[in-house]
């Protein structure tokens, strides 16, 4: 295990380092996302300007939304980008090189690639979680709880990415569905929270986790609930768990293809 | 005595895949295509003990690139058994990735954006090897592979000559038991082929590493592999040494005519006798001994044509491979 630890760090060390050497691109693609996100700050804070409270949610609890949203994204897509990467690993055959390293499949694709650009996301998502803290004015255990759900969330962003990249070891050509999954998902969780409510709330709590990285963590926080924590708790366990089963599953329907690629 | 290094039998792999039928409307063949199965490897089995240099070699989609690939544990066998230093390349992949090594000349390993070194020590680190043992076989394989003079180069700016002679000793960082190779040659030109080749036969020599290539270069198989194994439609067509294989259509001879002045016209020949170049300046011929003897067709040749020189000779191992391959 600790052998395992060891690599996918050694492995991250690398991949920053080779992103790193095209200096440019990698400052730019850092920049560009945290002026993206705040764009997309700015809109929402104006919009419940313009139309008031809805469901209970602030503009502060926006600002925290994001805050989760882009760490657990952030921290996904840098470190563990390679998940991303998996159906053109699948489809080119470049997945043949994970399956002759002598490390942890999963662990090997996931630290395979770095996006730098998430690094723009990790940045403002922590600075956002920082302004929520103040605005909300958290005590300690809110502090710790934010922490933990941070966890959380990240360990769900993880999970799903796995389940929705996995499906390309099923598709010949799976870009468009594994992308149009991953929309599916994203795109809810990105909405203001106080704008799920019944049917909908349950669809994209329990069978998309898609308010399991934002708006639960945010009205755990707020509410002060154990409920909606020990719900994300749960569910972080239990896709982390699927996640882990389906890509053991679908690996073994592995093709391989002799196109030529240039590895990492 | 020296032990089985790599064990099969019985081993073979069927792909299966959609197809349109064009009788069906696209509906039909949207939601219920026909399933066409492919046999890539048909029921075959061999051994190769340790140390040995084996030519895995046949025609494109013979099942060569399928047999390494389950050797190695990136897929599983539809049925049969394969044994690579006594471990299960599905069961025990991670256990066999530390005793084998692999290179897929259409496809690198290495970090295209780092130096070389990086690529090495990464490979080192994934081995579980210690610092310093990743420094002394770098050094090492610096020596014997000559990477001094672009060791600190980008990978992604070396040549493919350099790359190749780069992608080996990466895969030989862990000192593997077993080096498995995907086309190395391919791409090279004639000194980096001639290169590689020293090179594999150096490590095979050195370190006792067990070498199973495929390739259509018949270089390779000639200078480097003492076995063959001819594999085409899945199936094992032909085991024995490399030597053997050149007289295996030792009934075959080939005759170079040379002219006095020049070639005018070209005669019918007998049976058993066929033109392969009809040349002002030179004519070969094939002669089939089953058919004609030689003494007899240099007979029939001279009394055709006026010759200055003559010259007969087997056919070489590239004709004998491609003579197999088309006869199956």
């Amino acid at each position: 295990m600790l052998k395992e630890i060891k690599f996918a760090l050694y492995a991250i060390k690398k991949n920053i380092q080779s992103s790193a050497e095209l200096r440019t691109s990698f400052l730019m693609n850092v920049f560009g996302m945290m002026i993206n996100n705040t764009a997309f700050i700015i809109l929402w804070i104006y919009f419940i300007k313009s139309v008031g409270i809805i469901g209970g949610w602030t503009p502060a609890d926006i600002v925290g939304l994001q805050g989760f949203l882009a760490l657990s994204y952030g921290i996904i897509f840098s470190f563990g980008n390679g998940i991303r990467w998996l159906p053109e690993y699948v489809s080119s055959g470049g997945f043949d090189r994970f399956m002759l390293s002598p490390k942890n499949l999963l662990s090997r694709i996931a630290t395979s690639s770095f996006n730098s650009s998430a690094i723009g996301d990790i940045t403002f998502g922590i600075i956002c979680l920082v302004v929520y803290a103040l605005l909300i004015h958290t005590s300690f255990y809110q502090i710790l709880v934010l922490l933990l759900l941070v966890i959380f969330s990240t360990i769900i962003f993880l999970a799903f990415s796995i389940v929705v990249f996995s499906t390309s070891f099923f598709f010949v050509d799976s870009g468009s569905v594994t992308s149009g999954f991953f929309e599916l998902f994203i795109t809810p969780s990105l909405f203001h929270g106080g704008a799920f409510q019944g049917a909908m709330r349950f669809i994209f709590t329990f069978i998309l986790p898609s308010l399991l990285v934002g708006t639960l963590p945010v009205e755990a926080i707020k509410d002060m609930s154990i409920l909606k924590l020990s719900v994300v708790g749960l569910f972080s366990f239990i896709w982390m768990f699927i996640s882990i089963k389906v890509f053991n599953k679908a690996v073994k329907k592995y093709e391989s293809s002799n196109f030529m690629t240039f590895g990492n | 005595m020296k032990s089985e290094s790599i064990i099969i039998s019985n081993l073979s792999k069927k792909f299966t895949f959609p197809v349109k039928n064009k009788s069906n409307s696209w509906i039909k063949n949207l939601f219920k295509p026909e399933i066409r199965e492919v046999v890539a490897v048909n029921n075959i089995s061999f051994s190769v003990k340790s140390g040995e240099r084996i030519a895995f070699i046949g025609p494109n989609g013979a099942g060569k690139s399928t047999t390494i690939k389950m050797l190695t544990g990136i897929l599983y066998p539809t049925s049969g058994k394969a044994s690579v230093l006594g471990l299960d390349p599905v069961k025990d992949r991670k256990k066999l990735a530390y005793q084998i090594g692999t290179v897929f000349g259409q496809r690198s390993q290495l970090l295209p954006n780092l130096p070389l070194t990086d690529s090495l020590e990464f490979f080192g680190v994934m081995y579980d090897m210690t610092e310093e043992q990743i420094q002394s076989r770098i050094i090492e394989l610096t020596k014997l592979f000559e990477l001094e003079s672009f060791i600190d180069q980008p990978v992604r700016k070396l040549s493919l000559g350099q790359r190749m002679r780069a992608e080996v000793a990466a895969s030989l960082i862990h000192k593997p038991k077993i080096i498995l190779l995907d086309e190395p040659t391919i791409g090279l030109d004639v000194v980096a082929k001639k290169t590689l080749r020293d090179l594999l036969l150096k490590i095979n020599k050195e370190e006792g590493t067990t070498i199973f290539l495929t390739s259509h270069d018949v270089g390779d198989i000639e200078s480097l592999c003492d076995r063959t194994i001819i594999i085409n439609h899945g199936i094992v067509i032909k085991d024995m040494p490399t030597e053997d294989l050149s007289t295996s259509f030792i009934f075959e001879k080939y005759i170079d005519l040379i002219p006095m002045t020049r070639f005018e016209s070209f005669h019918e020949l007998p049976e058993g006798m066929k033109y392969v170049l009809k040349g002002a300046n030179k004519i070969t011929i094939t002669v089939d001994s089953n058919k004609i003897s030689v003494q007899k067709s240099l007979k029939k040749l001279l009394e055709i044509f006026e010759v200055e020189d003559i010259d007969v000779y087997n056919a070489d191992l590239e004709t004998v491979i491609r003579h197999i391959y088309e006869r199956n």
